[in-house]
């Protein structure tokens, strides 16, 4: 039965997939004559790989990225070129949006504090690579780690992922003991999402702050360009994404979190043991987000204590547009969020692209609220 | 009451003399899943009907289609006499046919007699307009309170009267539930399984003020997994099983029926048929 | 004693007046009908620019206000028509990404023409039609021990108009709640198949209730512009969390809850910022970290608030703010 229906989810993932990508190349190819030759094309493409810049926090670092040898684009095609810029920050943004969407089906909340999470795996890495001095909140000493980049990294989603089972263990855990109502705990997430968003401020300040000083090599491709750093994150996000399929899939764990996210009372009654399989979720959950932010903040080159908080409504989106509590759903979701997003900025300003998504957003609750791969019944 | 039903033939789908609901080809499935596939089915006016079968039969799909809570594929029902396909569940109410919950849906954070009031119709006041000037809903507010005060008296629910339903216990709110249905004069009550979680003690006066409903002249058609009830106090058995329905009769012979024993024992074999099954 | 000053002082300021009135909008919202909106600070915008923009385009004071209002009719309306269907947390997403839609739009340089981009509407361009309403002098005036302009911007005569506003929509709220339209609200908070299986049209009650608790919160918007200006970046999502700390704070389904909710609100947040400046060394938390600081604290007593006394203040203890 469940064999039949990832078949089902499969299938219509990769239509949904085919469909966007024969939608954009028929786009790239009508557009491109008339393109190529524009100079806007190095300014569209310079500003989408410093995707979310129009950040209000001051810029201290300067971010040379942008200014990307313009004979490197003349051969691009900006549409195919947006369209993989989509792809990637979908992949990256995938990372985070499972984690949410695997805390939904297994314990049915929305959290609200899961931006957070991923700032906190982007100013983590920060903490530890930096050159610059660092200090902890209300302690007045000031220390220098500059750790390289995948000790500092490996170290913050590793301090993330405890965060998680600190949440699930003195938070959430007690609070699902209690009966506590799932309204309540999304309002308790609001309160959390506040609490740390304005901790992170609090510690690390408003500005960018860069967690690699290296300038990112682009490689060119023929019709578009990709940053070295960039392919990078991109392999280590399908490695993710991958091990956390076959975790859910092939493994007695996974295929219990799944039954969890079915049915819990099932699940239950079957002798899963449904509140180890939550806070193994939860520690997934936050690892992966910090892994997403972190390489968010390659990407972007820099990050500030709101990155997460921004990325939080297009994950959202992502979930519901994939079918809330569907992590492979998630997944989808966030590919077409990503190529939404970034192939926008071609008709639309740069600081329009999250609304697009939120305007998908609402336009799926409006044509198809369970999502491209929910199930009718679920939203009853 | 049982000689309406005397020409009545005992089969799935039989005739009845004066049908209040009439339903046919109605069908409904979730995904492959068919969980209600019935022909033809009709209520008899002024009766109690059952509507029994085993666990995952379509009983309470079945209900749920019949009072507008969910939507089947195809078919029709009418409800004297009115189609009521694709009739939202409040219309259906307003037209006389008012049902109630398996799981009790007392309205916890209000008070009995809130509880009540919500049931009554044709209240101006619950229009946002009127009900910015009190004079307009002020009266009827008061016909309202009397009729309920009423009904609590009628079942023993009076002394919550300013009690927060939520502090009732599961029997008191099935029939707070029952009572808050009657405060609209429903011609007909669709009970989702009136027993369910009630203490015995409460069980016999529930059971009475069913007979009670029915000798003022109310349809009601009840789902119930309990037997002794079925028996005690129904007027017509109709059997679901597998969505469809298999048999019909008077309660003391239905059981007897072979189609009936096989879907019973066929869902679980322990169930003894002789006594209470809940 | 300046702390003390300080506190009272902010405890009546146009501000809190304007918090308090939006969060009686959410309380027709959560409070009596149980919607998750996770977005009233777009109701608030969208009221801002309503009236700041018509003012600028020579509206009088009336037209303003009512093109404010039927922004956020219409918005509710739109709103309302894909999610009041659907289950409550989907509500919540839809609300708090409409409202963030707003704020994006409005910020665009797209719009630059309309909404003035990310630097908004200036209080010179839009305030003056409600400061020539004014009968008090165009100078500060101290009433006790605080001084504050008699007209201009956040002055007594904002602030007389703001808290008059405050209290006829409290008074609405308390003769609405006790309606027989307040109680089919209530029922559709409880359980909306009851209230349906009873004949009540449950998706057009929600509806109002949206409509309705959007507008005052546009008005609650306009109040908070005429205090300071039109601004879209102070109403993202951190406003609508702390107007529900505030309904919260008070007691959701009170009369009183909003008002109280948001006196505390805003009184505590300068009490720990006086007392963090006063007592912490800046070493330990620099002046610019005060600000995160207390809004830390927000977040924390959010989240205790909601684990230990959902029903606020002044809530019922039987009543509770939430279901089981």
């Amino acid at each position: 039965m469940t064999n039949i229906i990832d078949r089902r989810v499969l299938m219509r993932a990769l239509i949904v997939l085919v469909v966007a990508a024969a939608a954009s190349i028929a786009f790239g190819a009508w557009g491109s004559p008339a393109v190529a030759s524009t100079v806007d094309t190095a300014v569209a493409h310079a500003s989408a790989v410093s995707s979310e810049t129009v950040a209000t926090a001051p810029q201290v670092d300067t971010i040379t990225q942008t200014a990307v040898e313009p004979d490197e684009e003349i051969g691009t095609n900006r549409y195919v070129q947006q369209f993989i810029n989509g792809i990637v920050f979908g992949l990256l943004l995938a990372l985070a949006s499972v984690g949410l969407s695997l805390i939904y089906g297994t314990t049915g909340l929305s959290n609200f504090a899961h931006g957070e999470q991923v700032s906190l795996g982007a100013m983590l890495t920060f903490f530890f690579a930096t050159q610059q001095p660092v200090s902890l909140p209300f302690v007045p000493v000031e220390f220098t780690i500059g750790w390289p980049l995948i000790p500092s990294a490996l170290a913050a989603i590793a301090l993330a992922a405890g965060t998680g089972w600190l949440q699930d263990k003195f938070l959430w855990s007690p609070l699902r003991r209690r009966k506590v109502s799932i309204v309540q705990q999304m309002i308790v997430s609001i309160g959390l999402s506040l609490a740390m968003l304005n901790f992170i401020q609090w510690w690390f300040g408003a500005e960018r702050r860069r967690i690699s000083t290296s300038i990112d090599t682009r490689i060119d491709m023929g019709v578009f360009t990709i940053g070295q750093t960039t392919l990078w994150s991109v392999a280590i996000a399908i490695i993710c994404l991958a091990a956390v399929a076959y975790f859910l899939l092939r493994t007695r764990t996974g295929r219990a979190t799944r039954a969890v996210s079915d049915n819990p009372a099932l699940a239950s009654a079957s002798g899963i043991r449904v509140e180890k399989v939550v806070r193994l979720v939860w520690i997934m959950a936050t690892g992966l987000a910090a892994v997403g932010g972190i390489l968010l903040a390659l990407y972007d080159n820099a990050a500030a204590f709101d990155v997460g908080a921004r990325l939080l409504l297009l994950m959202f989106a992502a979930v519901t547009l994939g079918g809330l509590g569907q992590a492979f759903g998630a997944l989808v979701g966030s590919l077409v969020i990503g190529v939404a997003v970034e192939m926008s900025t071609l008709w639309l300003g740069t600081d329009l692209k999250y609304a697009v998504a939120l305007g998908i957003l609402i336009l799926v609750l409006l044509v198809r609220p369970q999502g491209i791969l929910g199930r009718a019944e679920r939203v009853g | 009451m049982t000689d309406v039903f005397a020409d009545v033939a005992h089969e799935p789908g039989a005739k009845k003399p004066d049908p209040i609901v009439i339903a046919d080809h109605v069908h409904r499935h979730f995904g492959g899943l068919t969980a209600v596939d019935v022909e033809h089915f009709e209520v008899q006016r002024h009766a109690i009907t059952a509507l029994i079968g085993p666990n995952g039969a379509g009983k309470s799909t079945f209900f749920n289609l019949l009072t507008g809570f969910d939507k089947p594929q195809t078919g029709e029902w009418q409800f004297n006499g009115h189609s009521l396909v694709g009739t939202s569940p409040a219309k259906i109410a307003r037209a006389g046919k008012v049902r109630t919950f398996q799981l009790t849906k007392a309205l916890n954070r209000m008070t009995v007699i809130e509880n009540m009031r919500l049931g009554a119709a044709e209240q101006r006041g619950e229009n946002f307009f009127n009900a910015l000037v009190p004079g307009l809903w002020r009266s009827r507010e008061q016909e309202i309170t009397k009729k309920a005060e009423s009904l609590l008296k009628r079942f023993k629910l009076y002394e919550k009267r300013d009690d927060y339903a939520g502090s009732l216990s599961g029997g008191q709110r099935k029939l707070l539930e029952m009572a808050r249905a009657l405060m609209s004069d429903p011609e007909m009550i669709m009970l989702d399984e009136p027993m369910a979680g009630v203490n015995p003690a409460l069980t016999e006066s529930l059971l009475d003020h069913i007979v009670e409903l029915r000798d003022e002249g109310k349809t009601i058609l009840f789902v119930e997994h309990d037997m002794h009830m079925v028996r005690r106090i129904s007027d017509w058995v109709v059997v679901m099983a597998e969505g469809s329905i298999i048999a019909e009769g008077p309660p003391n012979t239905v059981m007897s029926n072979t189609a009936v024993q096989d879907a019973y024992l066929g869902a679980h074999h322990d169930t003894d048929l002789s006594e209470d099954a809940s | 004693m300046d702390i003390v000053l300080d506190a009272l002082g902010t405890m009546m300021a146009p501000a809190t007046a304007a918090f308090a009135l939006a969060a009686i909008g959410l309380n027709f919202h959560f409070g009596l009908t149980g919607l998750l909106n996770m977005g009233h600070a777009g109701f608030m915008l969208l009221g801002m620019y309503g009236y700041g923009i018509s003012t600028q385009h020579g509206a009088p004071i009336w037209m303003a206000l009512i093109i404010a209002i039927i922004a956020a009719t219409i918005f509710g309306l739109l709103l309302g028509w894909p999610t009041l269907k659907l289950r409550g947390d989907y509500l919540a997403i839809a609300t708090i990404s409409a409202a963030e839609l707003v704020r994006y739009l409005g910020r665009s340089n797209t719009l630059q023409g309309l909404t003035g981009g990310s630097t908004g509407i200036r209080g010179n361009d839009f305030k003056f039609t409600f400061e020539e309403l004014s009968p008090l002098p165009d100078e500060n005036i101290t009433i006790l021990f605080w001084t504050n302009h008699g007209t201009k911007s956040s002055s007594w005569w904002l602030m007389i108009v703001a808290w008059v506003f405050v209290a006829l929509f409290a008074l609405l709220f308390w003769q609405l709640a006790r309606s027989p339209w307040g109680r089919v609200l209530k029922g559709i908070r409880e359980d909306e198949d009851a209230v349906r299986s009873l004949g009540k049209n449950v998706y057009s009650y929600k509806m109002q209730a949206l409509v309705l608790g959007g507008v005052i919160g546009a008005l609650g918007g306009v109040i908070w512009a005429l205090g300071a200006s039109v601004q879209p970046d102070s109403m993202g999502r951190p406003t609508t969390f702390w107007l529900w700390t505030i309904l919260l704070l008070g007691g959701a389904a009170t009369v009183f809850g909003p008002i109280l909710g948001s006196m505390i609100f805003w009184m505590s947040l300068v009490i720990i910022k006086g007392l963090a400046s006063a007592f912490i060394p800046s070493s330990v938390l620099s002046p610019v970290e005060i600000e995160p600081f207390s809004l830390v604290l927000v977040g924390i007593a959010l989240m205790c608030l909601v684990i230990f006394r959902p029903q606020g203040i002044l809530g019922n203890k039987r009543e509770l703010a939430f279901n089981d």
